[in-house]
């Protein structure tokens, strides 16, 4: 009973208009991007996810690229603790080496195209 | 006197036996069954995902999870040299997971610091509060 709880809890949220209006009014601002008006290499995950409830995948993928994945690795990393899968470590590293090599990329791409500001 | 003396050092004999069968035998198991997992694999793994995610927005959050995460593993890492077959071996696979992933956080972390330090540096920090400044700053170096 408590874990259906807790499984249909975040549908209902998303569901809601009011929520993701509440969410976009309410960002964390990064210290970075506030002193210096240069985006980090983070910028633009929140704003993704945001799309991502929305269920627009393309526009959240041009946000920040790597948040489909993150996703993908924190449910199963949540997944791999309950269950205890034979090859969950190593699919868990090859996942976070991933993210990282997608982080970095996405970074170095922005520089070189002037989008940081 | 000698029959006192010998009954105090015939009881630790007594007790270390399992230990030593373990030693011997880490093939089995060693603890016939009775095997724990690691008590900090979770946490370092957990520690470990989490050090890149918020090294998105607040650099240093991500330093420290990282810097937390290496020492517990260090510490599990010791615990599970010391006797191989106590532990499970999933739970130091997750810990070996986890300390790589911490790894690359915190190298991620760090050069995330150095570049934000470079920037103050070339700019200086008056042209990084302001970002009128700092464009034309970059547009001075093109």
């Amino acid at each position: 009973m408590k874990l259906k709880l807790i499984l249909i809890s975040p549908i209902i949220l998303i569901s809601s208009n009011g929520f993701i209006d509440w969410l976009q009014n309410h960002l964390l601002t990064c210290p970075f991007k506030k002193f210096s008006g240069l985006d980090c290499p983070g910028c633009g995950l929140q704003r993704s996810i945001l799309a991502l409830m929305q269920g627009d995948l393309v526009s959240s993928f041009k946000l920040y690229p790597p948040t489909l994945l993150i996703i993908v690795l924190l449910m199963f990393t949540l997944l791999h603790l309950k269950f205890d899968f034979r090859m969950g470590a190593f699919f868990i590293k090859v996942l976070y080496i991933s993210i990282t090599f997608v982080i970095v990329i996405n970074y170095i791409y922005k520089i070189v195209n002037h989008q940081l500001i | 006197m000698s029959e006192e003396q010998l009954d105090p050092q015939e009881t630790p004999r007594s007790s270390p036996p399992p230990f030593q069968e373990s030693k011997f035998t880490p093939q089995n198991g060693g603890y016939n069954g009775l095997q724990q997992s690691l008590p900090n694999a979770t946490v370092v793994l957990v520690l470990g995902i989490l050090s890149i995610v918020t090294c998105c927005c607040y650099g240093i959050i991500g330093l420290i999870l990282g810097i937390i995460a290496l020492v517990l593993s260090k510490k599990d890492r010791i615990l599970y040299a010391t006797n191989v077959g106590a532990y499970t071996e999933s739970s130091f696979k997750n810990l070996n997971a986890g300390r790589v992933c911490a790894i690359i956080g915190l190298i991620l972390n760090i050069l995330y610091l150095l570049l934000t330090i470079a920037f103050v540096i070339l700019f200086g920090w008056a042209a990084m509060s302001d970002p009128d400044a700092l464009r034309e700053a970059l547009q001075n170096l093109q």
